[in-house]
């Protein structure tokens, strides 16, 4: 009897231990011998959860910067705006030489001001460059570069396999991309430019020279842009002096990102420069022929600047479409996410977790059990026929 | 029928009572002793000395004593021991392994799922050093978690290797001991008396040499003969065979017989038995299977990266370095890297592309060369372990259980019941009590009768 009594006692304490223990975690499956299929299935499910709230952060990550994007490209509609307002007005007659000079400059103004939005980054990005998006994709065009390194030496000096220089020729409105190989000097680039010349790539007039650093020129005074990522050059810049004014040059690329913020969604996350703003309808471009219009064109010429101005506007208003729609999408996926993860987290408590109330009950059982077991313990063990023999 | 011999009758009695009063202290006595077994007394009328129908009867003598017995229940307890041992090792072991590959902030599951989820936030800013350094991270904790999860499986084998030496060693003292009885026990039941306290004993230590490994019984006139379930001899009679261990080509203990053949996988049921299944079967399948994830995913992700660029325009190298084999994966798969710019988020070679990401995460719903995902890998695993430990544990309840009923039944028959040596100490008592009176009178009598001529 007394073997059958401890076994009983084990056993019930056990079921109260469980019972407590599902209490006090608010679990049914303490450990995978529990329940190996809710284990497993846990597993997965929280893959799931960790997925959905990864897609939330990057929802709310993207959400900020394309709101970024937005107000930039909102902001240089105001300045288009702006712009066919003034062309409208130089395109008139009667405007006096100081009027005329009024409105090229506030154009000027205008268009530095889209430079600024075109160059707008976001957390060290700049949101219009592509993924060339750690300098700002739109420079000032300029007749001369020079390497900031310093230590070339002569055109045989090697340079770096797999580092690229990009020339961004606003003559030709092309963009020479030159990717070193093992090999490689600057006399090989030099020949490249040279190729390009031919080609019709760069302008006539592209030169490269060595003394001591390295100077990428055009001798016609052609704009031109420069960028390398050959450590051998360090970077290139504008030479003092050289810059063209109200001449701009994309330097950026045309790569567009995505993010995944759904199992089976994903957003584009920028927009590159070349596409908004000199592809299509050129919206830079238009800004600087209404300047060259209003610098010493005639009326009709100012208008027809002004016009091509007022294109750019409706293309970039048609670019932003497919981008407000994203940030639409954005926000209507992160709702999606939010209903997602109360569902998980509910299927996950019916895999693994017990309610409140099922484990008091369950708890409540446990100690009645018990209680009934240790009772009838207590009054079995000592019956013996000694106990009446008194 | 004379005074002389109606007082040896009653003499007669009062002996008979007296052993049986012993009897009976003794079985009170060892009423809670382990494996012991319940005495009864054999009485016997005495053999009459005249013809039938012409004398009262000769009165009782004590034949001895008989040990009650039953060798079927014995045996069937012996068998659940054996299971029960098994069970209990495998169940111990398990329980130990089943905290590394439960979900928590460290486990394999929870670490693969942050690699992805530092991929995925990379997706959203690629140039952002601080998100490449969370990627390295996120993938050193992953390796670390393979590394753990390994180590974990690899210590217990190791435990379960020294605990192989220790049974063999109680094996063998056991069979040591049943050997040394066996003789005494033989010649017991060759003069037909029972075998007493020494059966006790030799039933004792076979139950505790099944709680060890499988153990065969074949009672025989020389004395039993054990052998292990597969018929590898441990008893024959008088003389033991140890069995031995030795260091194998896997670095792991092998259990020889006596003749020095390697009996390891041939030995079931116990604790050997149990453990060596954990350790030769139970384990390496986890083991296999862990190394195969971890040579599979570490693969896969390298490939991946090679897809790449790095951020500073080179092609992605490995992250994960592994070793030649599938073998020892998951416990030294390490990182290969630790600079963040050499994590391959771009597709061109441009810092700021995040193109690779894309091939970088696809590694969580692409198949393996095993068939399914990383992830499906996993939670294959954790199945698989919670499976394992459930099974052993009831197979664990289910022999604790059937062992009480089997001991319950032996119990009823071969235990002592207090009840029943109080009623029978009471019946004894008086049968000596009325045996003495029986004397008294008989001397009242011889009084009665010498005082006849005086």
């Amino acid at each position: 009897m007394i073997p059958d009594v401890q076994f009983e006692m084990q056993q019930s304490q056990q079921a109260l231990s469980s019972a407590l223990q599902q209490v006090s975690t608010g679990l049914r499956v303490n450990q995978l011998s529990d329940d190996p299929n809710a284990s497993a299935a846990m597993v997965t499910s929280l893959a799931t959860s960790a997925n959905v709230d990864q897609y939330t952060k990057n929802v709310n990550a993207l959400q900020s910067q394309m709101q970024t994007v937005d107000s930039a490209l909102s902001a240089v509609v105001t300045s288009l705006n702006s712009a066919i307002t003034a062309g409208t007005s130089g395109a008139n007659g009667t405007n006096s030489s100081a009027n005329k000079a009024a409105i090229l400059t506030q154009v000027q103004g205008i268009l530095s001001n889209v430079i600024a939005q075109a160059n707008t980054s976001y957390q060290g990005v700049y949101v219009f460059g592509g993924s060339a998006s750690t300098t700002p994709p739109f420079v000032n065009a300029a007749t001369s570069f020079v390497s900031t390194q310093g230590s070339v030496g002569s055109l045989s000096t090697p340079l770096t396999a797999g580092s690229t220089t990009t020339i961004s020729d606003a003559g030709t409105g092309g963009e020479f991309v030159f990717q070193a190989k093992a090999g490689d000097t600057v006399a090989t680039l030099a020949t490249a430019m040279a190729a390009a010349v031919t080609a019709g790539t760069l302008s006539a007039g592209a030169n490269i020279s060595v003394s001591g650093s390295v100077t990428v020129s055009n001798t016609n005074n052609v704009g031109i842009a420069v960028s390398t990522t050959d450590p051998v050059f360090g970077s290139m810049t504008a030479t003092t002096g050289t810059e063209i004014q109200d001449s701009y040059l994309y330097v950026g690329n045309s790569t567009v990102n995505s993010a995944k913020v759904g199992d089976s969604l994903s957003v584009k996350t920028n927009l590159p420069g070349d596409q908004v703003f000199t592809s299509g309808a050129d919206v830079i471009g238009s800004l600087t022929g209404l300047i060259s219009a209003l610098k010493g064109g005639t009326t009709t010429q100012i208008g027809t600047a002004t016009g091509a101005v007022n294109t750019a506007l409706n293309y970039l208003s048609a670019q932003r479409v497919p981008f407000d729609n994203s940030i639409s999408q954005l926000n209507a996926q992160e709702s999606f996410l939010g209903q997602e993860t109360v569902t998980l987290s509910s299927q996950q408590t019916s895999l693994v977790g017990i309610s409140l109330a099922d484990a008091a009950t369950n708890l409540s059982q446990a100690q009645q059990t018990n209680s009934a077991v240790l009772a009838a313990a207590a009054k079995s063990i000592p019956m013996t026929l000694l106990d009446y023999l008194k | 029928m004379s005074l002389s011999t109606s007082l040896s009758i009653a003499v007669q009695a009062i002996a008979a009572d007296t052993g049986a009063l012993q009897v009976t202290n003794n079985n009170i006595a060892n009423a809670s002793t382990p494996g012991y077994t319940r005495r009864t007394v054999l009485l016997q009328q005495a053999a009459p000395s005249e013809p039938t129908g012409t004398s009262a009867g000769n009165g009782v003598v004590l034949e001895g004593y008989q040990s009650v017995r039953d060798e079927l229940i014995q045996s069937q307890i012996q068998n659940q021991t054996q299971s029960q041992g098994s069970a209990n090792s495998q169940l111990a072991s398990l329980q130990q392994i089943q905290p590394v590959f439960t979900t928590s902030t460290e486990d394999i599951g929870t670490q693969m799922s942050a690699l992805f989820a530092s991929l995925s936030s990379l997706s959203t800013n690629p140039t952002s050093s601080a998100t490449r350094a969370g990627v390295l991270t996120a993938a050193q904790n992953l390796a670390t978690a393979f590394n753990t999860t390994s180590n974990a499986l690899t210590t217990q084998q190791t435990g379960l290797n020294s605990q192989v030496t220790q049974d063999v060693s109680q094996i063998n003292d056991l069979t040591q001991q049943i050997a040394a009885l066996s003789p005494q026990l033989a010649a017991l039941k060759k003069t037909g008396q029972d075998g007493g306290t020494l059966q006790d004993q030799q039933d004792q230590l076979v139950l505790r040499l099944s709680a060890l490994t499988s153990v065969s019984v074949t009672k025989t006139e020389g004395g039993d003969t054990l052998t292990t379930g597969n018929g590898i001899p441990l008893v024959v009679g008088s003389q033991s065979f140890a069995l031995q261990t030795t260091v194998g080509a896997n670095g792991m203990q092998q259990v020889l017989d006596a003749n020095s053949a390697n009996v390891t996988s041939s030995l079931t049921g116990g604790d050997l038995g149990g453990t060596i299944q954990t350790r030769d079967q139970t384990i390496p399948s986890l083991v296999n299977q862990l190394d195969t994830l971890a040579n599979q995913f570490g693969t896969a992700f390298n490939a991946a990266q090679a897809k790449g660029f790095d951020q500073n325009g080179n092609a992605g190298q490995n992250l994960f370095t592994l070793p030649a084999s599938v073998a020892g994966s998951a416990g030294s798969i390490s990182m290969t890297v630790t600079d963040p710019t050499l994590v391959a988020a771009s597709s061109d070679g441009t810092t700021g592309s995040n193109g690779n990401v894309t091939n970088l995460t696809a590694l969580q719903t692409t198949a393996l060369p095993s068939g399914t995902t990383p992830i499906s890998a996993y939670s294959k695993l954790v199945y698989q372990v919670g499976s394992l430990t459930a099974n052993a544990s009831a197979e664990s309840k289910a022999t604790t259980s059937s062992l009480l009923q089997l001991n319950n039944q032996l119990n009823s028959v071969s235990g002592v019941s207090i009840d029943q040596e109080s009623v029978n100490l009471i019946t004894y008592q008086q049968a000596y009590a009325a045996a003495a009176r029986v004397v008294t009178t008989i001397q009242q009598l011889f009084q009665v009768t010498l005082s006849m001529g005086t």
